[in-house]
Protein backbone atom coordinates (compact mmCIF):
# COMPACT_ATOMS: atom_id res chain seq x y z
CA UNK A 1 0.00 0.00 0.00
CA UNK A 2 1.18 3.28 -0.77
CA UNK A 3 0.60 6.61 1.28
CA UNK A 4 1.41 8.92 -1.42
CA UNK A 5 0.99 9.27 -5.42
CA UNK A 6 -2.40 8.76 -5.35
CA UNK A 7 -4.77 11.45 -6.01
CA UNK A 8 -6.62 12.45 -3.06
CA UNK A 9 -9.77 12.46 -4.70
CA UNK A 10 -13.39 14.85 -4.04
CA UNK A 11 -12.08 17.27 -1.83
CA UNK A 12 -14.92 17.66 0.69
CA UNK A 13 -16.87 20.47 -1.64
CA UNK A 14 -14.74 23.23 -2.92
CA UNK A 15 -14.91 26.15 -0.78
CA UNK A 16 -13.40 29.71 0.29
CA UNK A 17 -12.81 31.28 2.76
CA UNK A 18 -14.73 35.15 2.74
CA UNK A 19 -11.60 36.74 3.72
CA UNK A 20 -7.69 37.19 3.17
CA UNK A 21 -5.49 36.06 0.75
CA UNK A 22 -5.97 32.34 2.40
CA UNK A 23 -8.33 30.78 -0.21
CA UNK A 24 -6.07 28.83 -1.29
CA UNK A 25 -3.94 27.22 1.71
CA UNK A 26 -7.05 26.66 3.03
CA UNK A 27 -8.60 24.79 0.07
CA UNK A 28 -5.43 23.10 1.08
CA UNK A 29 -4.88 22.47 4.52
CA UNK A 30 -7.89 21.67 5.63
CA UNK A 31 -9.11 19.46 2.65
CA UNK A 32 -6.07 17.63 1.68
CA UNK A 33 -3.33 16.03 3.54
CA UNK A 34 -3.07 12.83 5.73
CA UNK A 35 -5.72 12.78 8.33
CA UNK A 36 -3.89 12.13 12.04
CA UNK A 37 -6.90 10.36 12.93
CA UNK A 38 -6.50 7.10 10.57
CA UNK A 39 -3.20 6.40 11.97
CA UNK A 40 -3.55 6.91 15.84
CA UNK A 41 -5.96 7.55 18.00
CA UNK A 42 -4.70 7.03 21.72
CA UNK A 43 -2.76 10.13 22.36
CA UNK A 44 -4.60 12.11 20.30
CA UNK A 45 -5.85 15.25 21.53
CA UNK A 46 -8.61 17.00 20.28
CA UNK A 47 -8.04 20.58 19.84
CA UNK A 48 -10.65 23.07 18.68
CA UNK A 49 -9.80 24.53 15.27
CA UNK A 50 -12.15 27.52 15.06
CA UNK A 51 -14.53 27.20 12.31
CA UNK A 52 -14.02 29.00 9.02
CA UNK A 53 -16.78 30.78 6.95
CA UNK A 54 -17.16 28.16 3.41
CA UNK A 55 -18.42 28.86 1.04
CA UNK A 56 -19.75 26.26 -1.50
CA UNK A 57 -19.97 26.90 -5.37
CA UNK A 58 -23.70 26.07 -6.32
CA UNK A 59 -25.78 27.67 -8.31
CA UNK A 60 -28.05 29.71 -6.83
CA UNK A 61 -30.69 32.46 -7.98
CA UNK A 62 -28.25 35.07 -7.46
CA UNK A 63 -25.75 33.43 -9.18
CA UNK A 64 -28.15 33.46 -12.60
CA UNK A 65 -29.16 36.99 -11.67
CA UNK A 66 -26.02 37.91 -11.52
CA UNK A 67 -25.03 36.12 -14.20
CA UNK A 68 -27.61 37.70 -16.61
CA UNK A 69 -26.76 40.92 -15.63
CA UNK A 70 -23.28 40.77 -16.39
CA UNK A 71 -24.66 39.63 -19.69
CA UNK A 72 -26.52 42.66 -20.05
CA UNK A 73 -24.12 45.01 -19.28
CA UNK A 74 -21.65 43.57 -22.31
CA UNK A 75 -21.38 46.06 -24.76
CA UNK A 76 -20.48 43.94 -27.56
CA UNK A 77 -19.78 46.94 -30.06
CA UNK A 78 -17.72 48.19 -27.46
CA UNK A 79 -14.68 46.37 -28.53
CA UNK A 80 -12.29 48.80 -29.72
CA UNK A 81 -14.08 48.77 -32.92
CA UNK A 82 -13.28 45.25 -33.25
CA UNK A 83 -16.92 43.08 -34.15
CA UNK A 84 -18.06 40.18 -32.09
CA UNK A 85 -16.58 37.78 -34.70
CA UNK A 86 -13.51 39.31 -34.60
CA UNK A 87 -13.13 39.41 -31.11
CA UNK A 88 -13.95 35.79 -30.57
CA UNK A 89 -11.70 34.83 -33.75
CA UNK A 90 -8.71 36.96 -32.85
CA UNK A 91 -8.26 35.41 -29.35
CA UNK A 92 -6.41 32.27 -30.65
CA UNK A 93 -4.97 34.00 -33.43
CA UNK A 94 -2.88 37.53 -34.11
CA UNK A 95 -4.83 39.21 -32.15
CA UNK A 96 -3.12 37.73 -28.61
CA UNK A 97 0.07 37.78 -30.31
CA UNK A 98 1.12 40.83 -28.77
CA UNK A 99 0.46 40.41 -25.52
CA UNK A 100 1.28 37.01 -24.92
CA UNK A 101 4.62 37.47 -23.35
CA UNK A 102 2.68 39.32 -20.75
CA UNK A 103 0.62 36.28 -20.29
CA UNK A 104 3.22 33.90 -20.57
CA UNK A 105 5.97 35.62 -18.33
CA UNK A 106 3.43 35.79 -15.52
CA UNK A 107 3.15 32.06 -15.33
CA UNK A 108 6.78 31.68 -15.54
CA UNK A 109 7.60 34.51 -13.04
CA UNK A 110 5.39 32.68 -10.58
CA UNK A 111 6.89 28.65 -11.23
CA UNK A 112 10.40 31.04 -10.44
CA UNK A 113 11.06 33.60 -8.46
CA UNK A 114 7.94 34.15 -6.76
CA UNK A 115 7.61 30.64 -5.55
CA UNK A 116 4.45 30.01 -3.29
CA UNK A 117 3.35 33.63 -3.68
CA UNK A 118 -0.06 34.16 -5.35
CA UNK A 119 0.38 36.35 -8.22
CA UNK A 120 -2.19 38.92 -9.18
CA UNK A 121 -6.08 37.76 -10.07
CA UNK A 122 -7.73 41.17 -10.45
CA UNK A 123 -10.94 39.13 -10.06
CA UNK A 124 -10.68 37.65 -6.73
CA UNK A 125 -11.42 40.11 -4.84
CA UNK A 126 -10.23 38.44 -1.92
CA UNK A 127 -7.07 38.60 -2.58
CA UNK A 128 -4.40 39.97 -0.38
CA UNK A 129 -0.54 40.60 -1.79
CA UNK A 130 0.97 37.81 -1.62
CA UNK A 131 3.06 36.71 2.04
CA UNK A 132 6.32 37.70 2.12
CA UNK A 133 7.38 34.32 3.47
CA UNK A 134 10.18 34.51 5.82
CA UNK A 135 12.29 31.65 4.85
CA UNK A 136 12.37 28.76 6.95
CA UNK A 137 14.27 25.94 6.20
CA UNK A 138 14.72 22.48 6.94
CA UNK A 139 17.70 21.23 5.74
CA UNK A 140 18.88 17.82 5.43
CA UNK A 141 22.13 17.23 7.62
CA UNK B 1 14.25 7.97 18.74
CA UNK B 2 15.38 11.02 19.82
CA UNK B 3 13.05 13.48 21.58
CA UNK B 4 13.74 17.18 21.24
CA UNK B 5 14.29 19.37 24.15
CA UNK B 6 10.68 20.16 24.88
CA UNK B 7 8.92 21.72 27.86
CA UNK B 8 10.18 24.05 29.92
CA UNK B 9 8.93 23.86 33.19
CA UNK B 10 5.89 26.71 32.82
CA UNK B 11 5.15 24.91 30.32
CA UNK B 12 4.74 21.04 30.90
CA UNK B 13 1.66 20.87 29.76
CA UNK B 14 2.26 21.53 26.23
CA UNK B 15 1.16 18.71 23.68
CA UNK B 16 2.64 18.50 20.79
CA UNK B 17 1.21 19.75 17.07
CA UNK B 18 1.94 17.73 14.01
CA UNK B 19 3.16 19.44 10.57
CA UNK B 20 4.37 16.28 8.54
CA UNK B 21 6.30 13.63 8.49
CA UNK B 22 9.87 13.72 6.53
CA UNK B 23 13.00 11.57 6.40
CA UNK B 24 15.25 11.05 9.00
CA UNK B 25 17.95 13.18 8.31
CA UNK B 26 16.09 16.05 7.90
CA UNK B 27 16.74 19.16 10.50
CA UNK B 28 15.28 21.94 11.82
CA UNK B 29 16.97 25.47 11.49
CA UNK B 30 17.17 27.44 14.37
CA UNK B 31 15.16 30.04 12.56
CA UNK B 32 11.94 27.69 12.15
CA UNK B 33 8.46 28.81 13.44
CA UNK B 34 5.20 27.12 13.43
CA UNK B 35 2.10 27.97 14.95
CA UNK B 36 2.34 30.50 17.46
CA UNK B 37 5.94 31.64 16.65
CA UNK B 38 6.76 28.42 18.31
CA UNK B 39 10.28 26.69 17.39
CA UNK B 40 10.01 23.67 14.92
CA UNK B 41 11.48 20.57 16.08
CA UNK B 42 11.76 17.09 15.07
CA UNK B 43 11.11 14.06 16.52
CA UNK B 44 12.85 11.13 14.89
CA UNK B 45 11.78 7.24 14.73
CA UNK B 46 14.38 5.10 12.36
CA UNK B 47 14.97 6.20 9.12
CA UNK B 48 11.65 8.96 9.04
CA UNK B 49 10.97 12.38 11.45
CA UNK B 50 8.07 14.48 11.93
CA UNK B 51 8.26 18.02 12.24
CA UNK B 52 6.60 19.59 15.47
CA UNK B 53 5.99 22.35 17.68
CA UNK B 54 4.38 22.86 21.28
CA UNK B 55 1.25 24.10 21.33
CA UNK B 56 -1.25 24.37 24.49
CA UNK B 57 -3.83 21.47 24.06
CA UNK B 58 -6.09 24.40 25.85
CA UNK B 59 -5.88 26.81 22.88
CA UNK B 60 -7.94 27.03 19.93
CA UNK B 61 -6.32 27.22 16.05
CA UNK B 62 -7.31 28.72 13.23
CA UNK B 63 -6.61 31.80 13.00
CA UNK B 64 -5.17 33.13 9.23
CA UNK B 65 -1.48 33.64 10.96
CA UNK B 66 -1.73 29.72 12.35
CA UNK B 67 -2.78 28.23 8.96
CA UNK B 68 -0.15 30.43 7.30
CA UNK B 69 2.70 28.99 9.47
CA UNK B 70 1.27 24.98 8.60
CA UNK B 71 1.58 25.88 5.16
CA UNK B 72 4.54 28.00 4.99
CA UNK B 73 6.76 25.67 7.10
CA UNK B 74 5.72 22.56 4.65
CA UNK B 75 6.18 24.18 1.73
CA UNK B 76 9.88 25.50 2.67
CA UNK B 77 10.30 21.74 3.46
CA UNK B 78 9.35 20.47 0.47
CA UNK B 79 11.99 22.97 -1.22
CA UNK B 80 14.70 20.82 0.48
CA UNK B 81 13.16 17.21 1.16
CA UNK B 82 10.32 15.22 0.72
CA UNK B 83 7.15 15.48 3.21
CA UNK B 84 4.09 13.81 3.68
CA UNK B 85 1.97 16.98 4.96
CA UNK B 86 -0.69 16.20 7.64
CA UNK B 87 -3.91 18.13 7.36
CA UNK B 88 -4.16 21.04 9.47
CA UNK B 89 -4.78 20.77 13.39
CA UNK B 90 -3.35 17.38 14.44
CA UNK B 91 -1.81 17.57 17.82
CA UNK B 92 -0.66 14.77 19.79
CA UNK B 93 -0.09 14.70 23.56
CA UNK B 94 3.38 14.07 23.57
CA UNK B 95 6.95 13.83 21.59
CA UNK B 96 7.03 10.47 22.55
CA UNK B 97 3.22 9.70 21.62
CA UNK B 98 4.31 10.77 17.75
CA UNK B 99 7.22 8.58 17.84
CA UNK B 100 5.29 5.11 19.13
CA UNK B 101 1.95 5.73 18.04
CA UNK B 102 2.49 7.90 14.71
CA UNK B 103 6.03 6.87 13.12
CA UNK B 104 7.07 3.65 14.66
CA UNK B 105 3.40 1.59 13.75
CA UNK B 106 4.03 3.24 10.26
CA UNK B 107 7.41 3.50 9.67
CA UNK B 108 7.97 1.47 6.37
CA UNK B 109 5.15 2.91 4.88
CA UNK B 110 5.96 6.42 5.49
CA UNK B 111 9.35 5.43 4.69
CA UNK B 112 8.12 4.35 1.09
CA UNK B 113 6.05 7.30 0.46
CA UNK B 114 8.43 9.76 1.43
CA UNK B 115 11.12 7.48 -1.33
CA UNK B 116 8.47 8.22 -3.76
CA UNK B 117 8.12 11.64 -3.60
CA UNK B 118 11.94 12.17 -3.43
CA UNK B 119 12.37 14.84 -5.88
CA UNK B 120 8.59 15.61 -6.71
CA UNK B 121 6.56 18.36 -5.39
CA UNK B 122 3.18 19.37 -5.76
CA UNK B 123 2.03 22.63 -7.84
CA UNK B 124 -1.55 24.21 -7.95
CA UNK B 125 -2.57 25.58 -11.19
CA UNK B 126 -5.84 28.20 -11.12
CA UNK B 127 -7.92 29.73 -14.23
CA UNK B 128 -10.60 32.11 -13.86
CA UNK B 129 -12.58 32.58 -16.91
CA UNK B 130 -12.16 36.71 -17.79
CA UNK B 131 -15.90 37.99 -17.37
CA UNK B 132 -16.13 39.58 -20.52
CA UNK B 133 -14.70 37.43 -22.48
CA UNK B 134 -16.22 34.31 -21.74
CA UNK B 135 -19.62 35.88 -21.78
CA UNK B 136 -18.88 37.36 -25.38
CA UNK B 137 -18.34 33.38 -26.42
CA UNK B 138 -21.41 32.07 -24.72
CA UNK B 139 -23.67 34.60 -26.08
CA UNK B 140 -22.02 33.91 -29.56
CA UNK B 141 -22.48 29.77 -29.42
CA UNK B 142 -26.03 30.20 -27.79
CA UNK B 143 -28.93 31.89 -29.65
CA UNK B 144 -30.86 31.37 -26.98
CA UNK B 145 -28.75 33.45 -24.57
CA UNK B 146 -28.31 35.43 -27.38
CA UNK B 147 -32.41 36.39 -27.62
CA UNK B 148 -33.05 36.15 -24.22
CA UNK B 149 -30.22 39.22 -23.36
CA UNK B 150 -31.81 41.71 -26.41
CA UNK B 151 -35.21 40.63 -24.52
CA UNK B 152 -33.91 41.95 -21.13
CA UNK B 153 -32.35 45.03 -23.09
CA UNK B 154 -33.28 48.26 -20.32
CA UNK B 155 -35.66 46.46 -18.45
CA UNK B 156 -35.83 46.46 -14.53
CA UNK B 157 -35.18 42.59 -12.92
CA UNK B 158 -38.36 42.75 -11.51
CA UNK B 159 -39.43 43.18 -15.09
CA UNK B 160 -37.51 40.27 -16.39
CA UNK B 161 -36.85 38.20 -13.74
CA UNK B 162 -37.98 34.70 -15.13
CA UNK B 163 -36.10 35.64 -18.54
CA UNK B 164 -32.85 36.60 -16.22
CA UNK B 165 -33.34 33.69 -14.21
CA UNK B 166 -33.09 31.20 -17.27
CA UNK B 167 -30.26 33.40 -18.91
CA UNK B 168 -28.34 32.94 -15.86
CA UNK B 169 -29.07 29.42 -15.70
CA UNK B 170 -27.64 28.79 -19.59
CA UNK B 171 -24.99 30.64 -18.48
CA UNK B 172 -24.64 28.90 -15.52
CA UNK B 173 -24.65 25.63 -17.86
CA UNK B 174 -22.21 26.37 -20.11
CA UNK B 175 -19.13 27.98 -18.12
CA UNK B 176 -19.47 24.20 -16.20
CA UNK B 177 -19.33 22.88 -19.81
CA UNK B 178 -16.98 24.65 -20.97
CA UNK B 179 -14.92 24.48 -17.61
CA UNK B 180 -15.08 20.39 -18.46
CA UNK B 181 -13.61 20.76 -21.61
CA UNK B 182 -10.80 23.17 -20.54
CA UNK B 183 -10.08 21.02 -17.67
CA UNK B 184 -9.64 18.51 -20.66
CA UNK B 185 -7.43 20.60 -22.71
CA UNK B 186 -4.77 21.00 -19.68
CA UNK B 187 -4.66 17.72 -18.58
CA UNK B 188 -3.87 16.81 -21.91
CA UNK B 189 -1.50 19.68 -22.79
CA UNK B 190 -0.14 19.11 -19.00
CA UNK B 191 -0.39 15.15 -17.77
CA UNK B 192 2.81 14.48 -19.75
CA UNK B 193 4.98 16.96 -17.91
CA UNK B 194 3.64 15.09 -14.73
CA UNK B 195 4.03 11.95 -12.15
CA UNK B 196 0.37 12.42 -11.32
CA UNK B 197 -2.78 14.54 -11.68
CA UNK B 198 -5.69 15.71 -9.23
CA UNK B 199 -8.56 17.59 -10.67
CA UNK B 200 -9.76 19.86 -7.51
CA UNK B 201 -13.23 21.07 -6.89
CA UNK B 202 -13.83 25.12 -8.60
CA UNK B 203 -13.78 26.96 -5.75
CA UNK B 204 -15.60 29.85 -7.50
CA UNK B 205 -18.55 29.82 -10.14
CA UNK B 206 -16.52 31.40 -12.83
CA UNK B 207 -13.22 28.85 -12.53
CA UNK B 208 -12.29 27.44 -15.99
CA UNK B 209 -9.43 24.56 -14.12
CA UNK B 210 -7.81 23.72 -10.33
CA UNK B 211 -5.48 21.28 -10.80
CA UNK B 212 -2.98 19.93 -8.37
CA UNK B 213 0.29 18.69 -10.33
CA UNK B 214 3.07 16.54 -8.78
CA UNK B 215 6.00 16.84 -10.71
CA UNK B 216 9.25 15.56 -11.14
CA UNK B 217 11.40 18.58 -10.06
CA UNK B 218 14.26 18.31 -12.70
CA UNK B 219 11.18 18.44 -15.06
CA UNK B 220 10.31 21.89 -14.10
CA UNK B 221 11.41 23.59 -16.95
CA UNK B 222 9.26 21.14 -19.24
CA UNK B 223 6.10 21.82 -17.47
CA UNK B 224 6.56 25.01 -17.26
CA UNK B 225 6.95 25.65 -20.99
CA UNK B 226 3.99 23.43 -21.61
CA UNK B 227 1.76 25.60 -19.23
CA UNK B 228 3.36 28.60 -21.11
CA UNK B 229 1.78 27.76 -24.23
CA UNK B 230 -1.59 27.26 -22.58
CA UNK B 231 -1.56 30.55 -20.94
CA UNK B 232 -0.52 31.67 -24.77
CA UNK B 233 -3.38 30.05 -26.06
CA UNK B 234 -5.95 31.03 -23.28
CA UNK B 235 -4.83 34.43 -22.86
CA UNK B 236 -7.23 37.25 -22.55
CA UNK B 237 -10.05 34.35 -21.41
CA UNK B 238 -8.49 32.47 -18.90
CA UNK B 239 -6.40 33.99 -16.33
CA UNK B 240 -3.92 31.18 -15.13
CA UNK B 241 -2.02 31.13 -11.54
CA UNK B 242 0.40 28.78 -10.54
CA UNK B 243 1.19 28.23 -6.68
CA UNK B 244 4.15 26.08 -6.11
CA UNK B 245 6.65 23.90 -5.59
CA UNK B 246 4.00 23.13 -2.57
CA UNK B 247 4.05 20.10 0.02
CA UNK B 248 2.44 16.98 -2.15
CA UNK B 249 -1.18 17.81 -0.45
CA UNK B 250 -2.82 16.23 -2.96
CA UNK B 251 -1.29 13.53 -3.39
CA UNK B 252 -1.29 11.45 0.27
CA UNK B 253 -4.05 9.68 1.00
CA UNK B 254 -4.68 7.45 4.46
CA UNK B 255 -4.46 3.92 4.59
CA UNK B 256 -6.79 1.48 2.52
Amino acid sequence: MTTAIQAAGGGGGGGRPSGGGLADVIDTILDKGLVIDAFVRVSLVGIEVLTIDVRVVVASVDTYLRFAEAANRLDLAKTGGVGLPDLVGGMQQSGAKKKTKGAAQGVLDAAGEKLRDFIGDPDDDEEEPAPRRKRRRVEES
Amino acid sequence: MAAPEWASEEEHNAACYVYGIVPGDVESTPDARGLGDRPVTVVRHGEIAALVSEIHPDDAIGTPQDLKAHDELLNATVIEAPVLPLRFGAVMTTPEAVAEELLAPHHDQFLAALEELEGRAEYIVKGRYVERAVLTELLAENDEAARLREEIGDTTEDATRDVRMRLGEIIQQGLAAKRDADTDRFMQALSPHSVATAVREPTHEQDAVHVALLVETARRSDFEDALDGLARGWEERIDLRLRGPLAPYDFVVKPN
